[in-house]
Formats: C-alpha cells, structure tokens, sequence
C-alpha cells in the first residue's frame, strides 16, 4: 500500500508542476519573458533550495526524460520544415553545424581556461558542451510570438539547430573517452567514429521516415491512433539509431523532414497532436533540468560562468558565424543576428551532465558552469530575438488580422483538403483577387443554406467558403480571405513605396525617377540583378541598394524575384568598420574564386 | 519637403466620379494638364507607361500615380478624392478611392523621390486617410493634406 501511495504523490507532485509551468506561460506572454526560462525558473523554485523543497538528483531519469523530449522536439522541427527551404539554408547551415560547433567549442574553451583555471582538454570539454545552439530553444522562441523572420536567416538558423547537436554530442563524448582513456593518439579513431554516426544516424533517419510515412497511409489505423502512431515511430527511429549507435537526434529530425514532407493522411490531426507533445516535452524537459540543478551551488560559479558566457555570446559565436559564413552571401545584419541567436539550450545541460555521469573529476564544475551559460543565453538572447530581428530589418511585416482557416482532411484522399474560410468585408477575393487554378471552390454556405459552387457565383461577404486544395498550399489562400488592415501600422512601408515587377529593368527605373544607373547594368531586369548581386536564392525581405534607393524582394516564384518593393528615401546605412570592411573584402575575394 | 510645396486649392478634386483606372488616369491627366499647361495625351502616357512596371496602387485604398515630364519646370502635385472606390490592381488588391498624381521635371532627381516620399508617408496614416475620406469639400481637403501639425511633418 505504501508504494501506491507513494506512486500517488509522485503523479500529484508531477501534475502540479506541469500546471505550473503551463499558466506560467500566461504570465510569461504578458511580459515577453522566454517561456523555456520560465519552465527552467519553475523546476529550480520546486527544486531542494527553493519553495518545493523537493530533492532530486537521478541524473539517469533526467537523461532519459531528456533524450525522449529532445526526439519529439526535433522530430516537430522536422515535421515544419519545408524542403523548399533547404535550396536556401543547407549548406550555410552544415557549415555552421560542423565548422561552427569547432570554432566555438575552441574559442570558448579558451574562456573556460581563463575563467576556471582548466587545462585545455578540460576547457575543450566545456566548450563542447555549450557548443551547439539549442533546437528547442531555436524553434521554441523563433516560432513564438508571431515572429516571421527573413527565410535564408530563419532557415539557417532552424537547420544548424536541428543539425549540430550531433556534432558536439559527439565532440564531447569523444573528449571523455580521451580524459578517461589518456591520450593515445585516437583522432583518427574519433573522425572515423563521427563519421559514422551521421552515416548510421541518416540512413535510419531517411529510411525510416519514407517507412513511417508510407506505413501511415498504407494501413488503416483508426484516425484517433494515427497521430499517436507518428509520434511513437518517430521516439522508436530516434532510439533505433541511437541502438545501432548512429546519432539519434540526426535520425529522428531527418525523419521528421522526410514525413512532412510527403502527402501524408491525418495531416490536420498529426499536426496537432505533435503541437502539443512539443510543448509537453519543452514543458517536461525543462522542468526536470530545472530540477536536477541546485541553485546555492550554481552561484558559487557565478563569476566563472559570467566570463566563459560572455566569451560565447560576444566573441566564440559571431567568430564562428563568420567564419562559417564566409563562403556565402550573407549581409553584416543577418550575420549579426544569426550571431545573436545562438541560443543554448537543454541539449548544452545535458551534455554537461556526461562528465557527471562518467565520474570525471571536476564534473560539478562544468555542469553547473554549462547550467548557468544555459540561464544566461536563455534569458538574454532568448528575451531579445524579435526586437532584434526588427532593429536589424530582418522581421517581415506580420498580419494583425490573419485569415480564419478551418480544415477538413478528406479520407482516402492525399492532395486535397477542404479548407473553408469566412469571408469578410472587403477582404481580396471579392474585389478583384481570382481563386487560383489550384484550388476549386467546393460550396459556399449563404444566409445558413448551403449552396454548390456552380451555383453561388460570387463570393459575398458573410459566405461561408469551401475550397479543395493540396494541404501543403492551403495557407496561400490566407490572404485572399484576409481582413483589409491586415498589415500592422509599424509595419507600412516595409516594402518602400511603390512595387514593381520582377522583369522590370533598370533602365526603366532609370526613366521613371531619374535613378543614377550605371549603363552595364542598365538592361539587367531587377529579378536578374538580385539573381547576379545578392543571392541564387532571394527572399522575402532581402534589400539591394541602388545609388539612393532600395531594392526589397516582396514576393518570390522558385528563385526568381518577382515583385520587388522600391524605398525612395531609405536611411543612410553605416559603413563597417575598418577591420570588418577589411575581412568583407577578403570574404568577396575567397567567393570570387 | 512640405505638402503644401505641390499642391494649391486649385489641385484638389473633392469629388471625382470615374468607372475605372484607365478613366481616372484620363481624367487626372487632363486636370493635370490644364494646372501645367502641358499636353494631356504626353501626361496620360508616362503616367500609363508606369503603371505597366507596377501599379502604383499602394494598398489600403490609395494610389500615388507618377511620372516624369520632359517640358515641367517643378514639381506638381493634385490630389483626387473619388466619390466611389474603383479597381486599381493595388498590391492589396483593395479598391482605390484617394489618389495623389504626383508630375516631375525630368531634371528633379532627388526632390522627386523625396516628394513621392513624404506624400506616400503622409497618406499611410489611418487618420488623414480617414479625414480625407470624410470630406467632399475641397477647401477642407487641401487644408488636411497640408496641415503640418496634422500630419507630424517633422
């Protein structure tokens, strides 16, 4: 009787935390804290020196509630990242998962090493740990808040985090096993074991979510399983990989892409049921890290984790964004933003609790050290992402008023949905805006009757409109069914003044205003000039300035530009520095080759 | 750069009714051509010539049409008001009912954009579009679009 009592307080104690951290989050919106600080500040206030007083120190129980959050988080990642974006962010992104995960673990090994006194394996060790940008965090705080951040900077960002946990999961176990092991020259042992941790982590990733996603539409599962069967699959590629000891975070968020990415049945419902085992795994992991910590002994390190925190956000991250960066054209602001947004996370704790585990001597240090760069990251990056990405012109204008879209999975059928939308007054489809071929107009529902398309004609407002489209496209119907304001006052001008079309050429630039325009490039069309001086692959809000006016990509088909804003009278932009002009030029140099 | 630099009394059109963009065009070419003693026809076509790049319907209700014309010696502004909306291919696909007709010398440069600059800010604010809106009077018109107190010239 007493176990199950036990087993009572247990779930008790379980469930109140979680609702703690979940109202939590009301008050965390009103303040615009980040919400994953908050389920951190929650657990350490139950923890042993705060309110709860509850002691807890199973670091096995916190791997394990872990590893399972981090598979669903990254799995979700996956599941909403369009490959469309890939053609835009993957190799910038690889760069920054391998060659920056190095860079940072050496340069803020380096800060450890001042800071802790630590030998320079010991400091490698840290700086490992905190070497990865935290997905969770990443695609937590970035996709929170109504945020919508420049495609080729959000991507890169979303990608290095879902892609460099890998990377400096491994670069700190290879460091133990050299601490455990004395050094006996095995670099070459880890290259080769790396190596085939992403071989054996992609393959079982790739594979296995092709099967999932076929296995989902090819049996009949009863529609209540089929969300429940997603996530499940997704738990048993990550832990499949890591069996077969391949890396398990690569495989379950390269399987998340590969399902997301298919026709896939339930969508609406698979959708929403990983929503929601995203934030219970957010809510869960971070509850128990904020646990495990014991914030008297956190603050012994205060000042040791100040300096190597510092070194990470102001020195080891922006030089390994540069660095990184440096094959690709990336303007100084996104540089500096994504420099900025390098977030750690519970990946960075968890790692730091390795040398724990291992019986390394010094192991409180670098996880308590590793706890507090956490906090810091969390608290001071993580608070300041969106007035960040709006000082440095990289938030895109976001709608006040979005379109109410409600969706209906069609069974049996994989390339359409009914998507239905109320239309109001004034909104684009009744003036002058055609539905596109893509989608049909199904029925309208008019003064409570229903009415079929060939018989509605026009769309009024008040109708009640049902259209079929692909799943995947059904979100570009927003803006015909959008509310006129749809665009937030700070936000007006975003674009410049005037829009014109992608094949519009400078010289008729030059005609209409009076543009300086050098003559060889006069018949370029402004689609070609972002083409040739900016990117292969423009997006939505990338600038190019012309003698005294703006260039802003408003629209994209594939990679062609195909509106473009034009700002008359932009503000006058600093020139870089002596020394930053001096590597841009160098940078333009390597790229020329 | 004021307003009250391009517009008079006598540029302001409280109350114009026209079916479509092409006929609005017209019309405002005409008016135009009259305030600057230039030909109608040449305003009417740079002004169409522009709007194939682009349609200089900015979104929520306004148009800023332009152009560049060889023989004008500053810069000319006239403001319509129409009595109701017309189609104009904006970019939010909203129909237009206040269009400010904005001329150039081909030797302005930088005061052209700056004009077209500071009317494009001026009219992305609600409560002067509202204003606008309200009115049929020409004289209360003008005296919004160029009240500096109203409209934060700063």
């Amino acid at each position: 009787m007493e176990s199950i009592g036990a087993a009572n307080t247990f779930i008790l104690l379980g469930a109140l935390l979680v609702l703690a951290g979940i109202f939590s989050s009301l008050v965390a919106t009103r303040f615009g804290a980040p919400l994953l600080f908050v389920f951190l500040g929650i657990g350490m206030l139950a923890g042993e020196d705060g309110l709860g007083r509850i002691r807890f120190d199973d670091l096995r129980l916190t791997y394990l509630v872990g590893s399972l959050a981090l598979a669903v988080i990254l799995f979700d990642g996956g599941l909403k990242t369009h490959l469309s974006s890939f053609r835009v962010a993957l190799r910038p992104a690889l760069m920054l998962a391998t060659v920056g995960v190095a860079v940072t673990t050496l340069v803020a090994g380096g800060f450890a090493m001042l800071a802790l006194g630590f030998t320079p394996l010991e400091g490698l060790l840290l700086g490992a740990t905190v070497a990865s940008t935290d997905a969770a965090a990443v695609f937590f705080l970035m996709r929170s808040g109504g945020l919508r951040i420049n495609e080729r900077v959000g991507m890169t960002l979303e990608i290095e985090a879902g892609t460099n946990d890998p990377v400096a999961i491994f670069l700190t176990l290879a460091i133990v096993q050299l601490m455990l092991a004395g050094s006996e020259g095995s670099a070459w042992a880890v290259a080769i074991q790396l190596a085939e941790e992403v071989v054996i982590g992609g393959t079982v990733g790739l594979v296995g979510g092709w099967g999932l996603s076929w296995l989902l539409n090819k049996a009949s599962l009863p529609a209540g399983l089929q969300p429940v069967f997603v996530v499940t699959g997704a738990i048993f590629i990550f832990a499949f990989a890591a069996v077969a000891e391949g890396s398990g975070f690569l495989a379950v968020y390269l399987a998340g892409l590969v399902v997301g990415n298919r026709p896939m049945r339930g969508f609406q419902s698979v959708m929403a049921f990983n929503d929601a085992a995203t934030w219970f795994a957010q809510i869960g992991m971070f509850l128990v890290l904020g646990l495990l910590v014991t914030p008297s002994q956190l603050v012994n390190y205060a000042v040791p984790a100040l300096i190597v925190s510092a070194g990470l956000i102001f020195i080891a991250r922006p030089l390994a964004v540069f660095l990184s960066l440096l094959p690709f054209r990336f303007t100084g602001r996104e540089q500096t933003f994504i420099s900025w947004v390098g977030l750690r996370g519970a990946v960075g704790i968890f790692l730091a609790s390795i040398p724990l585990l291992s019986g390394i001597p010094k192991g409180g240090v670098y996880f308590n050290v590793a706890f507090f760069v956490v906090l810091v990251s969390l608290l001071v990056q993580g608070w300041t992402i969106t007035p960040a990405a709006k000082r440095l012109g990289l938030a895109l204008p976001t709608l006040r008023h979005p379109a109410r879209r409600s969706e209906l999975d069609l069974p049996g059928e994989l390339e359409y949905e009914l998507v239905g939308y109320a239309v109001p007054a004034d909104s684009p489809v009744l003036h002058e805006t055609a539905i596109p071929d893509w989608a049909k107009l199904a029925m309208v529902i008019r003064n409570n009757h229903v009415v079929l398309a060939a018989d509605a004609g026009a769309l009024r407002a008040g109708d009640h409109a049902y259209l079929l489209a692909a799943p995947w496209r059904a979100a570009q119907l927003d803006h015909l069914f959008a509310p006129p304001d749809e665009i937030a006052d700070e936000d007006r001008g975003f674009f410049g003044e005037f829009t014109f079309r992608g094949d519009t050429t400078l010289a008729m630039l030059r005609d209409s205003y009076g543009i300086p325009v050098a003559a060889d490039i006069a018949d370029r069309t402004i689609a070609g000039l972002f083409a040739a001086a900016r990117s292969k692959h423009p997006v939505v809000g990338d600038r190019l300035r012309i003698g005294e006016v703006m260039l802003i990509v408003q629209e994209t088909q594939g990679d062609r530009v195909s509106l473009a804003g034009l700002e008359l009278d932009p503000p006058e932009e600093k020139p870089p520095g002596p020394w930053l002009s001096r590597l841009q030029r160098v940078a333009t140099r390597l790229r020329l080759r | 750069m004021d307003i009250g630099d391009l517009v008079t009394p006598a540029s302001i059109v409280a109350n114009l009714r026209v079916p479509n963009k092409r006929q609005a065009l017209q019309e405002l070419a005409k008016r135009a051509a009259q305030l600057t003693d230039q030909h109608e026809r040449v305003i009417f076509d740079v002004l169409l010539e522009r709007e194939r790049l682009g349609s200089t319907g900015v979104g929520q209700g306004i148009a800023i049409p332009h152009g560049r014309i060889p023989g004008l010696t500053r810069l000319h502004g006239l403001f319509a008001r129409l009595e109701r909306p017309i189609p104009f291919e904006s970019i939010d696909d909203q129909p237009v009912d206040l269009i400010f007709l904005l001329l150039a010398p081909t030797s302005a440069g930088a005061d052209h954009l700056k004009a077209l600059a500071r009317i494009s800010r001026l009219l992305r604010e609600r409560a002067i579009c509202e204003k606008l809106r309200g009115t049929d009077k020409a004289d209360a018109l003008y005296a919004l679009l160029t009240d500096r107190a109203a409209s934060h010239a700063a």
